[in-house]
């Protein structure tokens, strides 16, 4: 089984590790799938543009320079730890309501899609680049302030789009997802290096980037672990 | 003003230890291993290596392979862990399929004969060795590729019958591995190096232990020490008891610490002081009168936070501060000298050592600890602390139980 998170923060958005350290950390813990999703922030309210203001958000303007980074990191990683690295983006629709706001993972992405165009349009752009959609931490949390509902409450409209849905990140295990039989994995969003100790995806497939798209959109050979020290 | 005086004098005492530990360093490093070399010409004898593994450490990857490739004729690498859902199974694994030509094993077997976790993981590597030389390598240090040849080199002389390394500190990411780091590189470095080179007291640190098999099997083996949780220094002392020489070699391990939090900290040296306090006794007040930065500081709290006491506080941080730099420049320059491919290159970055007396300073409060609790939970159990640092469990019932009830409910309750 490969273990696996596809839910990783660095200092390119809010992490407190760079990346090539988090490559590192992940690689020398025996990891062997990542994806890199740093946060890119609507910036179309004022939560979003302090957010690009603190340079919290990938922008359109260093995503060449985070894809680059990421595959020459990945490169790395492969060559020293056989460990596959996925660049990805957590696109980050943040309102004072979180019933308004919605986190989504894009996975295996090539081209930047900004936050601020409509769900339809994100999810199209997504698929168009054969990425993975995996919406994030998809219902109540325990840190309340972090809740991000809205693909959730309209699920019957989006899940059409959606790869798979977060059924645990960090500490938090969301039973809504596994009630609804929804395709799940799960992740530790992490932005610190304790983060490392968390929910994380088991995959039973081969290490390329095709077969785990494969693995995780079809849902066979997924569990989870709660990864601890 | 009497209060000031005592403990000014005690402080002053202390910077001189501190000076006493700083030549110590000095000298160790500088001793000339090279010289017993030439006087043998025995071949390298094959060594087994034995890497006790549970959970995690930092760096723990390059950890592993940096003994992989170690510039040495003959040699097996014995991973040993207790169960197959430890996290660092995935590891060796990687480290095996990565290192297709060494000779590693991966031992996965649930011991329980004694108390003592790491003995326990040892005792089946042990039984799978092939060799007569045996080394027991922590899974938190990373050496060179000259490190086997480096300490092999002691056991040219029929007399010695154990070799360990002086250990420091690298990189450190957070405020406890760079307290830690610091604290390796100034306390625990002087202190092994000033038993060693004037008192001529063993002292041995089981990040690394090279010895014959068996000299170990004369002191009884692994089972001698199954019980005790300093089993490193009480292997040290047996051997020397035997009359045969332990010897610190030179040759500088890393032992890396980067994503340390403040608790890991307190933790490990809660546990190392109590460990002290049962194997030297008395003896363990001396650590606290040489804590110059601590002792200085008292005056503040039991007298008054007059111009003359904390102007003295701070004179002696900034002796401290500064000494603590040089041990660093030191060890830092005797790598260089040793080898181009040293990882000192990832040594305390300059600014870090202002930390310093604060870490002192946190110090000087865990050495209370000991005093006050004769218990420690290692690995998840809960064990008494007695003589020579002998292990026994904890009773859950009985009369003095409540109280560990008690603070494992506060600790649940903050968790």
């Amino acid at each position: 089984m490969l273990l696996c998170d596809f839910h990783i923060h660095t200092k390119y958005s809010d992490g407190s590790v760079e990346l090539k350290k988090t490559i590192d950390l992940y690689g020398q813990a025996g990891f062997d799938v990542i994806a890199i999703t740093d946060h890119v922030v609507n910036g179309d309210n004022s939560i979003g543009k302090l957010a690009h203001r603190f340079k919290l958000s990938v922008t359109a303007s260093n995503f060449d320079e985070y894809i680059s980074n990421i595959k020459y990191e990945a490169e790395r990683a492969w060559n020293k730890y056989e460990m596959l690295v996925v660049p990805g983006v957590e696109i980050s629709k943040n309102y004072i309501s979180p019933e308004k706001s919605a986190h989504i993972l894009i996975i295996d992405i090539k081209d930047f899609i900004p936050a601020c165009l409509n769900y339809e349009k994100i999810f199209l752009e997504a698929k168009q680049q054969d990425a993975l959609i995996v919406a994030c931490h998809p219902h109540h949390m325990s840190d309340m302030s972090r809740d991000t509902l809205f693909l959730w409450n309209n699920r019957d409209k989006y899940a059409k789009y959606i790869d798979a849905w977060e059924i645990a990140n960090r500490d938090d295990v969301f039973n809504v997802i596994s009630l609804k039989k929804y395709p799940y994995i799960a992740n530790s969003d992490f932005h610190k290096a304790r983060h490392l100790y968390s929910w994380k995806t088991l995959l039973n497939c081969k290490k390329d980037i095709e077969s785990v798209k494969h693995c995780i959109k079809h849902n066979k050979g997924v569990a989870i672990t709660l990864f601890r020290n | 003003m009497e209060i000031f005086y005592i403990f000014a004098g005690i402080t002053i005492f202390g910077l001189i230890a501190y000076g006493l530990q700083i030549w110590a360093v000095r000298s160790t490093l500088k001793k000339n291993n090279g010289a017993i070399l030439q006087h043998s010409n025995s071949p390298y004898p094959p060594i087994s290596i034995l890497k006790p593994l549970k959970g995690l450490d930092d760096n723990l990857f390059d950890n592993l392979a940096s003994f992989c490739t170690q510039d040495y004729p003959e040699y097996e690498i014995i991973f040993s862990l207790q169960d197959h859902n430890d996290p660092a199974y995935k590891v060796v694994r990687k480290i095996r399929d990565k290192y297709p030509e060494k000779n590693i094993s991966i031992i996965v077997e649930k011991c329980d004969i004694g108390l003592n976790p790491k003995v326990n993981n040892l005792i089946p590597a042990y039984r799978a060795s092939r060799y007569d030389y045996v080394l027991i390598s922590d899974s938190n240090v990373m050496v060179d590729k000259d490190y086997l040849k480096e300490i092999v080199k002691h056991m040219k002389d029929p007399d010695v019958g154990l070799v360990s390394n002086v250990i420091k500190g690298i990189e450190g990411n957070t405020i406890g591995s760079i307290f830690e780091n610091l604290h390796l590189n100034s306390f625990i470095i002087g202190s092994v190096c000033f038993l060693d080179r004037f008192l001529k007291m063993p002292c041995v640190i089981g990040k690394s232990m090279l010895m014959r098999k068996k000299d170990l099997e004369t002191i009884g083996g692994f089972k001698a020490v199954k019980d005790v949780l300093a089993e490193d220094y009480v292997i040290g002392e047996k051997i020397h008891r035997m009359g045969k020489k332990v010897v610190l070699s030179n040759y500088t391990i890393s032992n890396v610490n980067e994503y340390w939090g403040i608790r890991r900290f307190l933790n490990r040296h809660t546990r190392w002081g109590k460990l002290r306090w049962r194997l030297g006794g008395i003896k363990y007040f001396s650590e606290l009168l040489g804590n110059p930065v601590f002792m200085s500081c008292l005056p503040i709290l039991l007298w008054e936070p007059s111009r003359i006491t904390i102007s003295f506080a701070l004179l002696v941080g900034s002796i401290k501060v500064l000494g603590d730099y040089y041990l660093g420049t030191i060890i830092r320059k005797n790598e260089f000298e040793k080898t181009e491919s040293s990882h000192s290159i990832n040594s305390i970055p300059p600014f870090y050592y202002l930390l310093s007396p604060i870490k002192d300073l946190l110090i000087g409060f865990v050495w209370f600890v000991p005093i006050l609790s004769n218990t420690v939970v290692w690995r998840g159990n809960r064990y008494i602390i007695g003589k020579d640092s002998m292990l026994s469990p904890c009773p859950e019932t009985g009369m003095w139980a409540w109280r560990y009830r008690i603070v494992d409910a506060i600790k649940a309750r903050i968790a």
